[in-house]
């Protein structure tokens, strides 16, 4: 049943990577910016409640809402402060420098600001559902997996049905489609830059949590995982969060099953190879051509 | 002739008078943040400038604090700079972002290393070695890797460092986690005392930055650098304009290497020891950061944001213990500030400080020369009597077959779209010289048949034939040689670039040059004077020195119009030109059109049925992709299906 664990374990991998490219899909559709910094807010939740739990002695759901707030609030003095001077002002910065450095700069920095406040050991915030793991004949579920996976059904669900039911949905794909249009029919794209910025913040930093008990995190695993949500959406093809969400499932399966049949050491080497010829032997059809046209 | 030179003479003092008015943000970062020279400098060679700069304030600062920290730190950030140069080129001013410079780096690193330790060559041929042996991998990588545009070649790049940490880590040749220590030094005697050997090879650093900001800076500011800004705002306009996009990209790509691998060769030579962290993914970050801090489109600013990083990581205290919270806010404040980064803000500040010195006399002149020109608006289309000397755009068009074969022949020509057609069918053709108009609804396939001939949509069946030669498969810059030239339906201009230089771009010569060839001599200005002649001869000299976004809509569809005649093409597309003009700018439009039709062949896209019916010899109607009328504006005017499609019942 090696198999059948291995796929378990890509699943819920792939769950996270899923949530992460759906973070910046959504968001580059309204905004048209690359949010390199999603993994750096997960990297705060886990760390911060982790903090205020372990070290500051605060009961769990106290630490775990004081974090959320912490990151919600940042995130909205973060877009009022930089990223209305750099897209609301008079001179609208356009093309790479807004695409991907503002966020990268912000990914310095939060980085930066958790190395000072919670140094550089691997911590994690405490498990949220305790106890050994299920087994099914011989397939393990670990309890934390299940956690996320479910937290990813449910949330990316909602996602979903908001998009799909609500005006505010609707109106949020306008945006995205067609921004100056958007405008001109009274959509305040701004408004929802804004809103998706600072709902994918705590949804990453709630993921954080959730997951941080599988591998621990440090003041650095937040490139990491922004890294890896960043190729999600982009074989989705940035725009598409429901294509993000195939491919993110799709590169934690491929990650588990070459560290399983293929090497332990190179798995990786071999998977981001094997991303990249990908790329090259078919841009159209991953949808770069559109993501960067339109 | 005496005609010509009196204009350019005009259009030369016209540029001077506007050059006082305080040139447009834009351009001044042009002139002086890419190359630092060019305007007024004169006779100091192309690149001179900021290579003397680097070169003797390098040299002092080596001389000096050689052997103490400073001068270390300096050392290792001039290492660094050699890489952001090459990227400055690549990323910054191409826009070709490909995540390849730590890799390259790591590979000029520890091939270094590994021949000095393993095979006891001295670190100075080692480099040599390593950097051709990095050439030819990034020649190999590169022509694989530049197949991508855009978004899908920075991804697909993003891999490579991925894929180089996981394998150096794991390569116990390589020294895996530890590290890679070298004996060697890159200054060659090893007799000589360990500082002359730090104060050596700190020089030979500094050499090579030089060379490599000389190469750099005399790149960007040639013919080719004008190619390479085209093809870093849009690559199929680049294409359109003869640009030889896939070997530009290639080019670029094998540059970019090859500066990173000499960074990481004199880095090995001079730290005598390569990190893992070398080829670390955050490697490839901390470079990119140096670039934009300094100034993603300047050579000088990519050497400067080097040392900027380096010294403030190399400080030791709150600063360098704190470097990503500091990394992060000063990128974050200088890119608000400006989007150049740090050389943005001095060339503005530079500017600025200048306007204010330059006082009240210039303000004057600048004063009457604004009333004389009238700027902004177009003086009169009289349309060149310039252009009907045959002066400038119009010579004979082509070499020869006067009426036997037609210019163009569109054979049964299909366009599909997964399943959609969107072109069925057409077949059109046209003779050497006049104006035809293609109409149809919205949807019926005008630009795709357009851009068929143009040759940036390949067509699912079917020919396109230039005087009878099959030109179907070639790309479109070879079209554009063969004397096809094009104008888009949304203004296709390129930013940041005065007039001038738009329209210098469809008349370079260098589209079969390697880019190597540029460090030698530019013909840039041959380039220009062609261009000044054609806006001459349009009566639109005083334009020149204006920086395109500044101009109304109908001076940019004129720019572009001129940017399309500058390189006397046999063939003329133009999509909707008239679009968003008024009423009288389009009968201004429609007598220039008429003219060129004399001498050249205009395929024109037009909505305007009054404007299409008044101006063309003959229309072709498209709908639903299929040709459902051709004939002469008579019959287009009283044709019932032009009437039930086009006018509505």
């Amino acid at each position: 049943m090696k198999f059948g664990n291995l796929l378990i374990a890509g699943i819920t991998t792939g769950s996270i990577y899923a949530m992460f490219a759906v973070c910046v899909a959504v968001w580059y559709r309204v905004s048209n910016i690359l949010n390199l910094a999603v993994g750096d807010f997960a990297m705060v939740g886990a760390l911060g409640v982790d903090n205020l739990y372990r070290v500051k002695g605060l009961p769990l759901p106290v630490a775990i809402i004081t974090t959320l707030a912490v990151v919600a609030v940042f995130a909205y003095a973060y877009d009022q402060v930089v990223l209305r001077i750099a897209q609301d002002g008079p001179r609208r910065m356009e093309g790479i420098v807004v695409t991907f450095f503002f966020t990268f700069a912000l990914s310095f920095f939060i980085d930066g600001v958790a190395k000072m406040l919670f140094g550089t050991d691997v911590h994690a915030a405490p498990a949220l559902w305790n106890g050994a793991s299920l087994t099914l004949g011989s397939l393990n579920f670990e309890r934390a997996g299940i956690l996320v996976l479910a937290c990813a059904v449910i949330i990316g669900g909602a996602f979903w049905l908001y998009i799909r039911f609500t005006l505010a949905g609707k109106a949020l794909e306008a945006s995205g489609e067609n921004s100056v249009g958007a405008r001109i029919v009274g959509i305040d794209t701004r408004q929802y830059r804004r809103l998706i910025f600072v709902a994918t913040a705590v949804i990453a930093a709630v993921f954080g949590i959730i997951e941080s008990p599988i591998t621990g995190y440090t003041y650095l695993s937040g490139a990491t995982i922004s890294l890896t949500g960043f190729i999600a959406a982009a074989y989705g093809g940035f725009r598409k969060p429901g294509r993000a969400l195939l491919a993110g499932l799709f590169i934690g399966v491929l990650e588990a099953l070459l560290g399983g049949y293929v090497s332990a050491e190179y798995g990786d080497t071999v998977m981001y190879a094997l991303l990249a010829a990908l790329i090259l032997a078919w841009p159209q059809g991953l949808g770069f051509e559109s993501a960067v046209s339109g | 002739m005496n005609r010509l030179g009196s204009a350019s003479a005009r259009a030369t003092s016209w540029a001077a008078s506007l050059g006082s008015l305080g040139l447009p943000r834009g351009l001044s970062r042009d002139l002086s943040g890419s190359s630092g020279q060019a305007g007024p400098v004169g006779r100091v060679p192309r690149g001179g400038v900021p290579t003397a700069v680097v070169l003797v304030a390098g040299v002092l600062i080596v001389l000096v604090y050689g052997q103490q920290y400073t001068g270390s730190v300096f050392v290792l950030s001039a290492c660094y700079a050699i890489v952001t140069a090459g990227m400055a080129v690549q990323i910054g001013f191409s826009q070709q972002i490909a995540f390849s410079q730590s890799v390259f780096m790591g590979v000029g690193a520890y091939g270094v290393a590994m021949l000095n330790t393993h095979f006891n060559m001295s670190v100075l041929v080692a480099t040599p070695v390593v950097i051709v042996g990095a050439a030819l991998a990034a020649l190999l990588l590169g022509s694989v890797v530049t197949r991508a545009s855009g978004l899908a070649l920075a991804v697909a790049t993003l891999m490579l460092p991925l894929i180089a940490v996981g394998y150096v880590s794991a390569s116990g040749y390589l020294g895996g986690a530890v590290g890679a220590p070298l004996t060697g030094t890159l200054w060659p005697s090893s007799a000589s005392s360990t500082a002359v050997a730090t104060v050596g090879g700190g020089l030979i650093v500094v050499v090579l930055l030089a060379l490599v900001v000389f190469i750099a800076a005399r790149i960007l500011s040639s013919d080719i650098g004008l190619e390479l800004f085209v093809l870093g705002v849009d690559e199929r306009t680049a294409a359109a304009l003869g640009v030889r996009t896939p070997r530009r990209k290639l080019e670029l790509f094998v540059l970019g290497c090859v500066f990173a691998a000499l960074g990481g060769a004199v880095y090995a030579g001079t730290q005598q020891f390569v990190p893992e962290t070398l080829v670390d993914p955050t490697a490839e970050l901390a470079l990119l950061i140096m670039l934009f801090i300094g100034g993603r489109r300047s050579v000088i600013g990519a050497v400067i944001g080097a040392l900027v990083i380096q010294y403030l990581q190399g400080a030791s205290n709150w600063v360098s213990v704190n470097i990503l919270v500091v990394e992060g806010l000063l990128l974050t404040v200088v890119l608000l500030v400006d989007p150049e980064g740090l050389a943005g803000i001095v060339t503005t500040g530079v500017a600025w400080l200048r306007r204010k010195a330059a006082g009240d006399g210039e303000a004057v002149a600048a004063g009457t020369g604004a009333v004389a020109g009238v700027p902004g608006g177009l003086p009169d289309l009289s349309l060149s009597s310039v252009l009907a000397d045959g002066g400038t755009a119009a010579k004979p068009a082509g070499p020869g077959q006067p009426g036997g074969t037609p210019l163009l022949e569109v054979r049964g020509v299909y366009k599909e779209y997964g399943g959609l057609s969107v072109l069925d069918d057409v077949t059109i053709s046209l003779p050497e010289r006049g104006l035809f108009a293609l109409c149809g609804p919205n949807g019926a396939g005008k630009s795709t048949l357009l851009n068929v001939i143009g040759g940036s949509v390949p067509p699912s069946a079917g020919e396109v034939v230039l005087s009878g030669t099959d030109i179907t498969r070639r790309p479109p810059h070879q079209r554009f040689y063969q004397g096809i030239s094009r104008t888009f339906q949304a203004v296709h201009l390129i930013k940041g670039r005065t007039v001038l230089d738009n329209v210098a771009v469809a008349c370079l010569a260098s589209h079969n040059s390697s880019i190597v060839t540029r460090i030698g001599r530019s013909r840039l200005d041959a380039a220009r004077e062609k261009a000044a002649r054609t806006l001459a001869g349009l009566g639109m000299a005083q334009l020149a020195d204006r920086e395109v976004s500044s101009l109304t809509l109908e001076t940019q569809r004129m720019v572009e119009l001129a940017r399309a005649l500058a390189p006397s093409p046999r063939l003329l597309l133009l999509d909707e030109p008239a679009s968003g003009l008024s009423e009288e700018q389009r009968q201004r439009l429609a007598a220039l059109l008429t003219t060129l039709a004399e001498r050249t062949c205009v395929l024109l896209v037009e909505h305007d049925l009054a404007l299409v019916a008044q101006v063309s010899e003959r229309i072709f109607v498209l709908s639903g992709g299929r040709l459902v009328f051709e004939g002469g504006p008579a019959d287009f005017r009283s044709s019932p299906v032009v009437n039930s499609l086009l006018v509505g019942s």
